[in-house]
């Protein structure tokens, strides 16, 4: 997604090296998405599911 | 002795061969304090993923020392891993070793940047291109 859009940032954080960013995120389990400090995303979802998420769309959001 | 097989090497290879453009993988490490070995690690494997390909090259900073590089491409941690597509900021990080499955994200990262191929369906495409204000996505995950 990052690649995709000049405003979008994405980092892969290793959960057992960065403990003190895991507490802080509440990560229990992985993978888990964060997106804009707010969003929690649980798991590996399929991609338009994921996007939507990450993105608060609507799940008829227009393409 | 190197972390990846001679069999894998060549299979690294072959996903690796497609890439056109250079990609430069900035490496943020600490030589003391916690996660300085993690930092050898990564190294380690950018290195070796770097010896596959020769448009695949390995720039090393100081996190402590490095202060206007680590302000350019904002990294707060270490060891990070900016990647760049001909020099160009992707906004692509990887925080920790890229060791087990993040490993994969590393060499699937390095293929979009050296590709400029992003492959998501058009109508996510349009979903994201459409994304108007900064967005900032943290996805933790472990080796295994």
């Amino acid at each position: 997604m990052a690649a995709a859009n000049e405003k979008i940032t994405a980092d892969a954080i290793e959960a057992t090296e960065f403990m003190d960013l895991s507490r802080k995120y509440r990560v229990t389990g992985v993978p888990k998405t964060i997106v804009n400090e707010t969003i929690e995303i649980m798991g590996g979802l399929p991609e338009k599911m994921f996007v939507r998420q990450a993105l608060e769309l609507p799940e008829d959001a227009p393409s | 002795m190197g972390l990846l097989s001679p069999q894998d090497e060549a299979t690294l290879k072959q996903h690796l061969s497609g890439i056109t453009l250079p990609v430069q993988l900035v490496l943020f490490t600490q030589a003391f304090g916690e996660r300085s070995e993690s930092g050898d690690v990564a190294k380690q494997i950018l290195n070796e993923i770097a010896s596959l390909n020769d448009k695949i090259t390995v720039v090393e900073k100081n996190f402590v020392l490095d202060t206007e590089d680590k302000a350019k491409y904002n990294v707060d941690k270490a060891p990070a891993i900016v990647i760049l597509s001909d020099d160009i900021d992707t906004r692509m990080r990887m925080y920790g070793a890229p060791t087990g499955y993040e490993f994969v994200g590393l060499v699937e990262a390095i293929i979009v940047a050296g590709t400029g191929h992003i492959d998501l369906d058009p109508e996510t495409m349009k979903w994201i291109q459409a994304v108007d204000k900064p967005t900032h996505i943290q996805v933790f995950s472990t080796p295994t």
